[in-house]
This record gives C-alpha cells, sequence and structure tokens, in this order.
C-alpha cells in the first residue's frame, strides 16, 4: 500500500481577490459589480473595463449556473491527484449573467454540455474553502 | 515594413527528449548552425530576441557567450507561445528603423528533461487566474485546451475524428522530416486507440514535449539578396489581443484573439487566406489548428473540422498544413520551428514534403488561449 498523496495546493488569494475567497468560507458564492454601469464581473480587479470606473461592490449571487465545457483528467500531472484521476473540472456560466464563468470541481455526477449545477462550498482548512460544483436539483 | 526584412538563415539543435545540455548551450548551438546556413559571422549579429517563461537563457548571456561586444538592440518577452512570432515582428521592426543590422531571434528549451509545462519540476508560472484553478487539478495546458476544444465539440459540433484527422495528416507528413521525433504513420484507429491524457484530447492529440533550440537570422531585405540563400521575406507581421479567456469580456472560448487579429494580417499582407500556399498553424494540440483554420479565414467559424476531415490540410491538398508534422511530430520547440519550416517550404528545400511552387506562407503563433494574445507572419519567397 502506497503511501497517501501529497496535499493539494491552496488557494493563495490576492489583494483584489480577498473578498471572494472570504465569501466561500461563508457559505455565498461573491462576485464585484461596478457601481457605474452596475455590470458584474469576473475574476476580481480593480477597475470596470466597460465604463472605467474604480468604484465597486461585492454581491452574493444564487450560485447555480449551466456548465458551458468540460475536461475529464486522466493523467496524474502532479501527485496530489493520484487518487482523484480521472475527476471531472467544469466551466460554469451563471445564471444571473451568462458571460460570468467559473471554473471549478464537479461532483455528484459525470459532466456532460448544459448539466444545471449549483456551487458547493467545500472546506479544507479554517483558512480555506473551495468552489465545487453539483447537479442542481 | 513590408518585405523589407528577410530571414536569411535557419539553424536547429537536433530535437530529443534530454538534451544533456543547458539551454545557453542548445541556444548557442542554434544560432551558430543558422549564421552558418546564412553566411553571416557571428561577429555582425548585433541583435537578439527571444521569448520565454522563465526556462531559458538571456539576451546579455548569450551576448556574452557569442563574443558580441554591442549588443544594439535586444528582447526578452515573457511569454509562451502566444509571443513566439511577435518577437520575429519586432526584431523586422528595429531592422526597418535601422537600429540594428543583423538580429537573430532564437528559442532554446529543455521542455522535456528540465521544466516542463504547467509547473512539472518548476513552480506555476505566476498569473493572476492560477488561484481559481490550480486548487481544482486544472494547471497544465492539456486541460486548458481541452477546455476549449470541448466547447468547440459542444457548440459546433465538432467530432474526436476530426481531431483525429490533424494527428493522422501531420504524421503523414513527419514521414518525410528527418528531425521528428515521432515518423511512424498512424491511421485514424490508432488515433482513437490511444489513451486518454484530458477529454476530450488523447495522446496523440498532444505534442511532444522536447528539448532543443532553434534560430532565425534576420536582416534587411536589400542585404539578403547578396547572401548565400534565396531570402525569405516577412510580408506581415502582427500581434495583439488583450482579453484572456478566463475574464468575462471573453465568454466564447470557440473564438480566438487570433480571429480579430487575422484582418490587420491579410491587410498589411495586401494578401487574403486564398494566396497562401501554405500554413504552419500552432498545434500544441491538434484543436488548435482547427479553430486557427476557422479564426485565419480559411473557412467559416465551426468548419474547422470538417474542413481537416477533407483532407484539404495534407500535402497534396488545397492547404496543406504543419507540412513538417508539427508540434504533434517534429516536436515543440515553442513556436520558432514553425518559422523554420515556412522558410524552408518558401526556399523550395523542404525535400520530400515540399509544396510545390510555394510562395506565400503563413505562420502563426497560439491563438491566444491562456495568455490572451497571439501573434503572426505572412512570409513570401523572395527574388
Amino acid at each position: 500500500m502506497s503511501a497517501a498523496a501529497p496535499p493539494k495546493p491552496l488557494p493563495y488569494p490576492d489583494r483584489d481577490s480577498l473578498p471572494f475567497w472570504q465569501g466561500l468560507r461563508e457559505g455565498e458564492l461573491r462576485v464585484q459589480r461596478c457601481l457605474g454601469c452596475r455590470a458584474l464581473r469576473w475574476p476580481p480587479r480593480a477597475v470596470c473595463n466597460r465604463c472605467r470606473r474604480l468604484e465597486a461592490e461585492w454581491v452574493a449571487l444564487s450560485g447555480r449556473g449551466r456548465v458551458v465545457s468540460w475536461v475529464r483528467t486522466h493523467q496524474v500531472f502532479a501527485p496530489a491527484w493520484r487518487d482523484d484521476v480521472p475527476f471531472d473540472v467544469v466551466t460554469v456560466a451563471l445564471d444571473e449573467q451568462e458571460d460570468l464563468q467559473l471554473i471549478g470541481r464537479l461532483d455528484g455526477a459525470p459532466a456532460r454540455g448544459d448539466l444545471r449545477v449549483r456551487a458547493r462550498f467545500v472546506r479544507v482548512d479554517a483558512e480555506h474553502t473551495l468552489l465545487h460544483w453539483e447537479p442542481a436539483p | 515594413m513590408r518585405d523589407r526584412v528577410a530571414i536569411a538563415g535557419i539553424g536547429w539543435t537536433e530535437l530529443s527528449k534530454n538534451s544533456g545540455v543547458s539551454t545557453l548551450t542548445l541556444a548557442c548551438r542554434a544560432i551558430l548552425a543558422a549564421l552558418e546556413d546564412a553566411g553571416i559571422g557571428a561577429d555582425e549579429v548585433d541583435g537578439l530576441a527571444t521569448h520565454r517563461v522563465g526556462d531559458s537563457v538571456l539576451p546579455p548571456v548569450l551576448a556574452h557567450s557569442l563574443g558580441i561586444r554591442d549588443l544594439r538592440w535586444h528582447l526578452d518577452t515573457f511569454g509562451g507561445g502566444s509571443a513566439s512570432h511577435a518577437i520575429v515582428g519586432q526584431a523586422a521592426l528595429a531592422l526597418d528603423a535601422g537600429l540594428s543590422d543583423t538580429v537573430v531571434c532564437y528559442r532554446a528549451i529543455n521542455a522535456r528533461s528540465e521544466f516542463r509545462m504547467g509547473g512539472i519540476g518548476r513552480p506555476l508560472v505566476d498569473a493572476v487566474e492560477t488561484q481559481y484553478q490550480a486548487p481544482y487539478g486544472y494547471f497544465v495546458p492539456p486541460q486548458q485546451f481541452a477546455m476549449a476544444a470541448r466547447a468547440h465539440m459542444l457548440r459546433w459540433g465538432t467530432t474526436h475524428e476530426q481531431l483525429g484527422a490533424v494527428a493522422v495528416a501531420q504524421r503523414a507528413h513527419a514521414v518525410h522530416n528527418e528531425r521528428a521525433q515521432q515518423r511512424r504513420p498512424i491511421t485514424l484507429d490508432d488515433y482513437l486507440a490511444s489513451r486518454w491524457v484530458v477529454e476530450p484530447f488523447r495522446l496523440f492529440d498532444c505534442c511532444l514535449e522536447t528539448d532543443g533550440a532553434v534560430a532565425l537570422v534576420l536582416v534587411r531585405a536589400d542585404r539578403a539578396r547578396d547572401l548565400r540563400r534565396r531570402p525569405v521575406l516577412i510580408r506581415a507581421a502582427t500581434w495583439g489581443g488583450g482579453f484572456t479567456l478566463y475574464s468575462n469580456e471573453q465568454p466564447d472560448p470557440t473564438t480566438t484573439a487570433a480571429a480579430a487579429m487575422a484582418k490587420r494580417l491579410w491587410s498589411q499582407a495586401g494578401l487574403g487566406p486564398a494566396d497562401v500556399d501554405v500554413a504552419e498553424l500552432y498545434d500544441c494540440f491538434t484543436y488548435t489548428v482547427l479553430v486557427q483554420l476557422e479564426d485565419y479565414g480559411f473557412c467559416k467559424k465551426g468548419e474547422g473540422g470538417p474542413y481537416a476531415a477533407s483532407g484539404a490540410t495534407r500535402l497534396g491538398g488545397s492547404l496543406p498544413v504543419n507540412t513538417h508534422g508539427g508540434f504533434l511530430c517534429e516536436g515543440y520547440v515553442h513556436g520558432l520551428n514553425h518559422v523554420c519550416e515556412a522558410v524552408s517550404q518558401l526556399r523550395g528545400d523542404a525535400g520530400a514534403r515540399q509544396v510545390e511552387g510555394a510562395e506565400v506562407a503563413l505562420s502563426t503563433s497560439q491563438p491566444g488561449y491562456v495568455s490572451g494574445t497571439t501573434s503572426a507572419l505572412v512570409l513570401r519567397r523572395g527574388p
């Protein structure tokens, strides 16, 4: 029997993304909304590239969306995923705005195009929670 | 800039899985070979340009090694395959502006034995998006490009067999390339039987991580006429892009940064897709060939798969693509080896894989996945 796989890398928030990761810890999927044109944007960043307004607020979304693409990884590219393969990673277009597309692991069903999904908040430790997806009822 | 700068020499090292030498050594070998090809002495080199992702040798180090006393112009671009053709275009600008008289563009890489793409053997490349991907085990190019390929399959009905047609065609071309690392012909059944790497990619969808180097010598066209080899002229060079495919301005990964840039490229060249005799299209994976056939205007959006499956991209077809076998079979030297093959074709030097009468070639870089940017060259046979 081989030893346990080494630990997976943890998220390393930057100064723009801290509220996103904080949201996941609190069970919410949060993105920025421009205070000028009200457009939602992803990933987090300093300025709205539609109206160039610097001010934005963080808003919680429904966490629901649709799979627009997916991949199934068979090859072990790093030892941390040795026991996970094959696994599915999906790109999800969020219900609130089609062009907000987030990547995450899919649990609970094989991936397919147009699969309806909802966010799952998977706690790794006190400091880190990851965004997974699961089929939505 | 049209036709005012020429590629006067090309050079390679052996392409292998383990060079056993440093990237500095690889670069020196390729550059000396390219200078020999051009009939130009190393003393005359006064410009150096490269691109890299923290995995290669810097121009000033190389200048020291080659005994270049006055490096008048140099360029060290941080970037992967999407930057490969931009450095050639920028070198042409420097020459045309008189900032330099002899520029060598090079890429040296130990991409199999030292630093494999995607962070295997070293830390991940520091991109802002990495934090949203790596924790899910999504961090290597086969995954990132498979995500785009799957989107293309879902949206346009592209099939595994159409991806396979690219792999089979390029292997058939590699049979005629003595540098190619994979030269045994394969069938579509062989392709379909090869193991999954990242669905929808099988083993034969993926390029060969390679140790090796290539170099090109550039001079102004008027000087190139008097040199050893038939010059190949830089007809047009463009680069561009901006949105990464992980930001919400670019929600459809089935159209790349090359689609917008191609309009500028053809305009600058005064030529169009119908004028191209041979195309070397960036093929880190089979899929990027299909999407570029669309985005450079050889077929309509969504029809790259049927176009490749028709046989049009094979030697003898209406648009031979990746006549050296591409990164899939020759090896992955991150972009510039496509330019070298285009030069061979336009000189009429390509032996059994020669496209008869080739006068115009398109050579392209990574079309904009991950990086958001791309670059390309239109080359023309010189006088």
